[in-house]
């Protein structure tokens, strides 16, 4: 099993990085928009109180911004592969439904840390051009509430990718990718704006990704700013991959009729 | 003894009964073309036979095992190379044999060594370091039956192995497809009648989901009094499939 499990995974993981889209998209993207924001930030007066884009606030933001494109990326993946003949293929030799869920989630999980590794890195840099205080310890802890929230994503993809042809899915993840970036408070603050978007938000995971990553960057250990948000964001991710898991074994039931 | 067993096999989608009673037996190492128009249910029988559909009625059995309530043994037992290319199309030739050595469980190092033999035994030697989607149709779909050999199967089935090649790349995989015969037991579908004859030890004809004919060409020739697959085909087809 593990043999089957760690084929697929290797070829799913090939098969992402390389497409140069996946660079483009799950890197490229949020490290220029690691560097605008923090030319917004450096344009914003201080007297304006605005902290928003401060680097400690807007890595944690941008590591979840990523994310939300490796979920395009494994819905994309799933759903292609289910569009054509070789999932069939596969269905037809001794994988099994849990061979497949492994083995899109676990090369997409490898991906989502290296993406994060390298964000918070580059973060760093930043911090040291700009001069402002990012802690190492911070960015460190940082990858805790990083793993929960990428499960989310990647359990996300994978329940958009099985359920939907891949047409529809990158459109379905690009409304998630947007409504995620603006009720997770990634491009503002969210407990300033209050009223029934702060009670959507936090209705939703997404508040929660942002919260965790950004009280852990900025070594906020207290229950309500990271443990709390945290545990949330871990049932989410739990509850996503199972109910993920759920429906690709449906799919493949369906499919096998 | 029978590497494919078929009782009374049928499969209905709704009202539309897509293959209807199929009795069947192929022995091993036998290579059996299932040959009818499109629609016949020529892949509907493919698709029972590799476990992919569960029939309606009826039951089959591959190596002595059900396809029913056997599916895993009878998967570890079979090779598929569907209608359409199944490839992973960002990996190279050797890459998706060896991934696919490996989900037949084979040890890295070995699946190493299976990979290169079966690039060897399919002529894929040029083509081994390119990647899948940048191959022809010809080249793809050979790695395609590469792809289903590598598992050693002791039955293939093989879907319309030629649909939409030109004449050469045709004859090429016939070629190919003949250098099998004898290592295993092949089931291949196909609507073209040149191919089944030229391949083919024995020809089963289906109309309308149903069986009409199955036998050497010679035989079924004399059954039907016409000379040439094409002309057996029509009177069968004439025959409203009652022969």
């Amino acid at each position: 099993m593990m043999r089957r499990i760690g084929a697929f995974a290797q070829r799913n993981a090939q098969e992402i990085l390389r497409d140069a889209l996946s660079y483009i998209f799950c890197l490229g993207f949020p490290l220029v928009m690691l560097v605008i924001m923090t030319l917004v930030d450096q344009s914003i007066p201080p007297e304006a109180g605005m902290t928003i884009f401060r680097i400690d606030n807007l890595s944690g933001g941008i590591a979840i911004f990523g994310q939300m494109f490796v979920m395009l990326f494994t819905a994309i993946s799933v759903a292609r592969d289910r569009s054509g003949a070789f999932l069939l293929r596969l269905f037809s030799s001794p994988m099994t439904p849990m061979d497949f869920i492994l083995g899109y989630m676990l090369p997409m999980l490898v991906i989502a840390l290296l993406q994060a590794g390298l964000l918070l890195v580059f973060s760093l840099g930043v911090s040291l051009l700009t001069g402002t205080a990012l802690s190492l310890g911070g960015v460190l802890l940082s990858v805790l509430p990083l793993t929960p929230s990428a499960v989310f994503f990647i359990g996300l993809g994978l329940l958009f990718g099985t359920l939907c042809n891949d047409k529809a899915a990158p459109g379905l993840c690009s409304i998630i990718i947007s409504l995620g970036a603006f009720l997770g408070s990634i491009w503002f603050d969210a407990q300033t704006t209050g009223g029934v978007l702060l009670d959507i938000s936090r209705c939703l995971p997404f508040l929660y990704c942002t919260a965790s990553v950004r009280a852990a960057m900025q070594l906020r250990l207290t229950w309500e700013a990271l443990w709390l948000p945290l545990l949330i964001v871990t049932c989410s991710a739990a509850l996503t991959a199972l109910l993920a898991a759920v429906a690709f074994r449906w799919r493949m039931r369906a499919e096998l009729a | 003894m029978n590497a494919i067993e078929i009782r009374g096999l049928t499969k209905r989608f709704g009202e539309k009964t897509a293959v209807n009673s199929l009795d069947l037996q192929v022995p091993a190492g036998e290579m059996l073309a299932l040959l009818g128009v499109n629609g016949a249910g020529k892949t509907t029988t493919i698709r029972m036979l590799s476990c992919l559909s569960v029939p309606t009625a009826g039951e089959c059995f591959v190596c002595g095992h059900s396809c029913r309530t056997e599916p895993t043994e009878v998967k570890r037992r079979i090779g598929l190379s569907p209608q359409e290319t199944a490839v992973a199309e960002n990996l190279t030739v050797r890459e998706n044999l060896l991934f696919m050595a490996q989900v037949y469980g084979l040890e890295r190092a070995e699946a190493v060594r299976r990979a290169e033999e079966t690039i060897i035994l399919m002529g894929l030697e040029e083509v081994a370091k390119s990647r899948a989607k940048t191959l022809s149709g010809g080249w793809k779909r050979r790695l395609s039956i590469a792809m289903a050999l590598i598992g050693r199967p002791e039955v293939i089935f093989l879907d319309e192995p030629t649909l939409g090649l030109d004449v050469l790349a045709r004859r090429d995989m016939w070629r190919v497809i003949r250098s099998l015969k004898g290592r295993m037991t092949i089931l291949l579908t196909t609507h073209y009648m040149e191919e089944a004859e030229a391949l083919a030890d024995r020809i089963a004809v289906m109309l309308n989901g149903r069986l009409v004919a199955v036998g050497p060409l010679a035989e079924l020739e004399e059954k039907t009094g016409r000379k040439g697959l094409e002309e057996v085909f029509v009177a069968l087809a004439e025959g409203g499939g009652d022969q």
